[in-house]
């Protein structure tokens, strides 16, 4: 197996091994009665999904896929940001395409300006 | 880092017009528009998207090829260019949504729902049939309710898992999600209302729902269960409501626009502990359906399992060439030393289970015995360690984030052809054995690999067969076109009918069914939408 599939991956702030314990994990107790719900930073309730920053959108739709074994590794490759664009639009192969509802023009324009940027990532691999 | 391959990675850093040589756009283009719906003349269509205008904004109508091409992107084989639509035009409102209900109505313009648009291998936002313009639902992403102590939640189709499970976390609710393969950027009402199904105890999505609002093709709105009583606490309490059961109605079909969903949420458990059993020959499968059954109906095991062929696994993270020459055939034991080298066995079931310590440490004796009986491995994190195939499954198994199923489209050259064949038999052993030596012949003879996985819902056995193709090449393409036409024939001649399908064979499967069911649905689907606007050919009813 290539070195790169071991590694432990990121999940949502937590790796592999912090969550997979020998023993069966306690994680947490069951939801105390009661139990407010308190407004904090992100999505409000009633409310439609505010403008997301580069960095948010890259790590919660590109990559799951960019940089972990899924698609090619696209940070640091001074990508120029038209070609972002027109990828993200059309998809290119097995990659889907995501509509201006999805990501809107905004976001798209700083997204590919982000992309073509930015820095490579150490923890990144795969093909 | 390998060096780019041209077929994988070509276009990075290439520019637009190479591109755009390379047909990524919608197949459509100025000489050759997509067609209109067979009634009606550009005319109306011109009309139609004025007013559709008027309602949204000009920057939420979308007609032009370029504009409409993320919309007509498919992994489906499309050989003939059928599923192109013509426009989309986007609501952020219940209210919108009724406006453009009542505009397609005058213009007789058919309008192609979607929630997020992301049932790949299914056709994404393609419609069934041609002329049709997306209603495109994604804007409508609102969180409108969420119950910590009844562990419910009321959604609009455009909200994501990953965008509930932010809120779920950023508020400290301590209720999981329950993702299909896709979950960052597919949608829990969408998923639901094409009956998909997931990997914790409440995988079966359409079992969890509870209560939806829908505007009718008149542009009424109806709330189902208890949501049309006034006062009531319970529309995401009580499913069934009071007289016929309606929710059914709007699920796989094209009777109503779905706006809001209720879903019931698993409070997270004390323990969680997934599992890997491997197993050494493809001729393992029905003793594994066997031991696996009493399991499952018993509820000892509580989540869908899900055994994975070895050429499913190694698919998702590796390439065809890696293990068998191009153009060769992929045999057992090539896949076998393939398997075998990235820890996997020919047959790899996932289960989890779920509750306290004690009431782990009860049960895993028991289905220790059953599994290592049928000849398999019982494998856990301690041996598992962070071999990728068993961390994507733990992580789906507790209702985690991933799109590691996507690396699939990559299995064959440059990859991005993906249909889904999903027939349902009884959970028996003896019907996987049949139904695996079927789907091999049939595959095999049209160039194609059993990359494949079977499910034990409850009762119930899923095969879920990934037919992958190479789709830049046009001779695949129709390929796969006909083995996947091949596939459903004569699985149905069989008994064994799909449980769900794509918008490439909607009416194929439809006919499988019968000629009274598909007259029954028909016949609600002249009373409830006599001017055909809601998807016409979705699951094969058209009025």
């Amino acid at each position: 197996m290539p070195e790169a599939l071991l590694r432990p991956r990121p999940l949502c702030g937590r790796t592999l091994r912090s969550l997979l314990r020998p023993s069966a994990i306690a994680l947490a107790v069951l939801a105390a009665p009661g139990l407010a719900v308190p407004a904090l930073a992100g999505q409000k309730p009633g409310e439609v999904q505010a403008e997301r920053a580069p960095d948010e959108i890259y790590a919660k739709t590109c990559g799951y896929c960019h940089g972990r074994n899924v698609g090619p590794i696209i940070l640091g490759r001074k990508l120029p940001a038209e070609t972002v664009k027109y990828i993200v639009r059309h998809g290119q192969n097995g990659m889907p395409a995501f509509r201006p509802t999805e990501v809107t023009p905004a976001e798209l324009d700083a997204l590919a300006k982000w992309v073509e940027k930015s820095k490579a990532r150490k923890d990144e691999h795969g093909y | 880092m390998n060096e780019l391959n041209l077929d994988r990675r070509g276009l990075l850093g290439a520019g637009l017009a190479s591109a755009a040589s390379l047909g990524l756009g919608t197949g459509a283009s100025a000489q050759n528009p997509a067609p209109l719906a067979p009634h009606m003349s550009k005319a109306d269509f011109a009309g139609a998207m004025k007013a559709f205008r008027g309602v949204v904004g000009n920057e939420w109508v979308f007609g032009d090829e370029e504009a409409v091409a993320p919309y007509a992107k498919v992994y489906v084989p499309d050989p003939l260019g059928r599923h192109v639509p013509v426009g989309a035009v986007c609501p952020q409102s219940v209210e919108q949504v009724q406006e453009i209900v009542r505009i397609a109505n005058t213009y007789r313009q058919p309008l192609w729902p979607v929630s997020t648009g992301k049932n790949m291998g299914y056709g994404m936002t393609a419609p069934a049939t041609p002329g049709q313009v997306v209603l495109d639902l994604k804007r409508m992403n609102r969180i409108l309710e969420v119950d910590a102590d009844l562990g419910t939640c009321l959604l609009e189709p455009g909200v994501t898992y990953q965008q509930l499970k932010d809120y779920l976390v950023e508020n400290n609710i301590p209720l999981w999600i329950d993702v299909p393969t896709v979950g960052p950027i597919a949608s829990p009402v969408g998923n639901t209302l094409d009956r998909g199904v997931g990997y914790t105890p409440y995988g079966e999505h359409f079992l969890f729902q509870c209560g939806m609002e829908v505007v009718l093709a008149d542009g009424q709105v109806m709330r189902t269960g208890m949501g049309s009583i006034k006062g009531s606490t319970a529309w995401q309490a009580f499913k069934w409501g009071y007289g016929p059961y309606l929710d059914g109605l709007f699920t796989q079909s094209n009777f109503g626009v779905v706006t809001k969903m209720g879903l019931w949420l698993m409070p997270k458990p004390p323990v969680y502990k997934p599992f890997m059993v491997r197993h050494g020959e493809m001729a393992d499968v029905p003793r594994i359906i066997e031991a696996m059954r009493p399991l499952r109906v018993s509820n000892l095991v509580a989540n869908c399992n899900l055994m994975m062929s070895a050429s499913y696994q190694l698919a998702m993270f590796r390439r065809r060439h890696e293990i068998v020459p191009d153009g060769a055939v992929l045999d057992e034991a090539s896949l076998k030393k393939a398997a075998k080298a990235n820890g996997l066995g020919m047959w790899n079931t996932y289960f989890a289970l779920y509750g306290t310590e004690q009431t782990v440490a009860a049960v895993e004796p028991i289905i220790r015995a059953s599994l290592t009986a049928s000849g398999g491995e019982v494998l856990t994190s301690a041996e598992m360690g962070d071999n990728p195939w068993f961390h994507h499954h733990a992580t789906l198994m507790e209702g985690g984030l991933n799109l590691d199923e996507i690396g699939l489209l990559r299995w064959r050259g440059a990859g991005g052809g993906l249909a889904w064949f999903a027939p349902v038999a009884a959970a028996r052993g003896v019907e996987a054995e049949r139904q695996t030596a079927l789907a091999r012949e049939i595959l095999e003879r049209h160039g194609f690999d059993y990359t494949a996985a079977y499910a034990i819902g409850w009762r119930d056995l899923h095969h879920i067969i990934a037919l992958l193709f190479d789709k830049s090449d046009a001779e695949q393409e129709k390929k796969a076109d006909a083995c996947y036409r091949e596939l459903v024939t004569r699985f149905g001649e069989q008994g064994w009918a799909s449980y769900r399908t794509g918008v490439n064979s909607m009416d194929l499967v439809a006919q499988q069914y019968g000629a009274v069911n598909r007259e029954f649905n028909a016949k609600i689907k002249r009373a409830v939408d006599p001017n055909g606007i809601l998807a016409p050919g979705k699951s094969g009813i058209t009025g």
